[in-house]
């Protein structure tokens, strides 16, 4: 992995284990609320077969994860995007 | 007796793309005649068109999808619930409750399906 200004702690000489800091991309734009209409962002937060994407990888926050997750299931619900996407 | 409470709400439903085009507005009228008779207030209408079905829904791929923002005493919204449900060309709907009035709806991927 790329070594960052952001990394936890200084990488040491050239280990691979240098970690980048991911940043929330909600908390940084200071959205309010997440629509599930806005089916173009919440693409960028489930997989290819529709599953919702954990925080580790896409390093979203506690707080907008939980809004994600509903904005999600509504917009499932309504058949916006996929519960389960066939191949 | 308490003083019932007044909230704003967003509907979104889903009607069947089959129907004609009067049904189809015969349909609708029913769900906004639904609301104001129960003491509620239209605020805004949407009309998102016609679009494409993430998934089947009753052995239907497509349907015409419609938000509704109005206001209504907290105490209808179950009984529409159950007048939903005994609609027939409405396929899908969801009522949650919100803050604001969405005055536009700027999303390119259903204005696209229009």
């Amino acid at each position: 992995m790329e070594q960052t200004s952001y990394s936890r702690r200084p990488p040491s000489g050239d280990s691979i284990f240098a970690k980048k800091r991911k940043s929330c991309p909600f908390t940084a734009n200071k959205v309010k609320e997440i629509d599930y209409k806005d089916i173009e962002t919440l693409k960028q937060f489930i997989t290819e077969r529709g599953k919702i994407l954990p925080r580790r990888i896409t390093g979203v926050s506690h707080y907008y994860q939980n809004l994600l997750k509903q904005a999600i299931k509504r917009a499932r619900h309504m058949a916006l995007i996929p519960f389960v996407a066939e191949e | 007796m308490r003083k019932e409470r007044i909230a704003l709400y967003e509907g979104m439903y889903i009607l069947s793309a089959t129907l004609s085009e009067d049904s189809r507005k015969k349909a609708f009228d029913k769900i906004l005649t639904g609301i104001t008779e129960k003491a509620g207030k239209i605020e805004k209408v949407h009309e998102m068109g016609r679009r494409k079905l993430a998934y089947d829904i009753d052995s239907k791929r497509e349907g015409i999808y419609y938000v509704v923002f109005f206001t209504a005493p907290t105490s209808i919204i179950q009984e529409l619930w159950k007048e939903y449900h005994l609609h027939e060309d409405l396929i899908r709907f969801q009522t949650i409750r919100t803050e604001n009035v969405q005055e536009t709806l700027e999303f390119p991927l259903l204005k696209m399906a229009q």
